[in-house]
């Protein structure tokens, strides 16, 4: 069962944890999806990176020459074909103010079950309704703008 | 109360790991605040505050399990507080779900790639 506050989403992946691991980190640049709507700054745009290891960042890069941008959060654990944990922020959080995403990486015959958590969304509301709305609204925002195009959910949500 | 509001006072609630392990144990059921205490291993006065806590912020609701003897309280989970939550969650749950299926595609077509 999982833990009431938690979302939780898996896939199964047609390639090994390994492999899995270094190209979600190293490849998230490329996969992960385009557009301003998908962007932590719309305006800027730019794209994601993992600096690799334990302390790295992971970057909405806005200049691509010096690096700088929108720093998400930075990596809590990196175990390469298992494990990764990383803060998670949306533009408009306070100082101090995250939510951690997991994501564990198992073999399963010959691919990888991924499986992704986010969390910690209670560190973020509570006490400050007016200031948020609902937690992190240019959070809300990114994910609101294209759930209400969403025609068809690719979920497949491990079950509660 | 706006669904906002309410989704910062369920969260509010769930900000404590012993509050939050109280919720998950009385998902599966009904519980008395003994069996709790037992279960969390924390002392009595604790289970109680916390559980006021809970009944405050309206996640939980006690009832009396014994007509007769009215010192026999359980408490259960109360559905409405969740349902905010759970839309906030299907919403994150949902962008993970479109970005993993964008990482897939990308991990696939590349893995082919390489084979090639």
């Amino acid at each position: 069962m999982s833990r009431v506050e938690v979302a939780t989403v898996t896939t199964l992946v047609a390639v090994d944890p390994a492999t899995a691991f270094d190209v979600f980190t190293g490849e998230i640049g490329e996969w992960w999806k385009s557009g301003p709507r998908y962007r932590f700054d719309p305006e800027k745009g730019g794209s994601l990176r993992f600096e690799p290891g334990v302390g790295g960042r992971l970057v909405e890069v806005h200049e691509p020459r010096t690096g700088q941008g929108f720093e998400v959060g930075r990596v809590l654990v990196w175990e390469p074909g298992a494990r990764l944990v990383f803060e998670f922020r949306g533009r408009d959080f306070a100082p101090g103010e995250r939510t951690e995403v997991e994501v564990r990486f198992e073999a399963e015959g010959k691919r990888t079950r991924l499986t992704l958590e986010h969390r910690g969304w209670e560190s973020v509301a509570p006490g400050r309704p007016a200031r948020h709305g609902y937690t992190g609204q240019a959070f809300a925002d990114m994910i609101g703008l294209w759930w209400a195009d969403l025609l068809v959910a690719l979920r497949a949500r491990a079950g509660r | 109360m706006t669904s906002a509001r309410a989704l910062d006072s369920t969260l509010a609630a769930l900000a404590d790991p012993t509050r939050r392990r109280a919720v998950d144990l009385l998902r599966q059921r009904p519980r008395r605040p003994g069996e709790l205490a037992a279960a969390l291993a924390v002392s009595p006065p604790v289970i109680s505050r916390h559980l006021r806590v809970l009944r405050h912020q309206g996640l939980v609701e006690e009832e009396r399990s014994d007509p007769r003897d009215s010192r026999v309280r359980v408490y259960r989970l109360r559905r409405e507080p969740f349902t905010d939550l759970r839309a906030w969650l299907d919403q994150v749950e949902a962008f993970w779900a479109e970005q993993l299926g964008a990482f897939k595609a990308h991990a696939e077509r590349r893995s082919r790639g390489k084979r090639s």
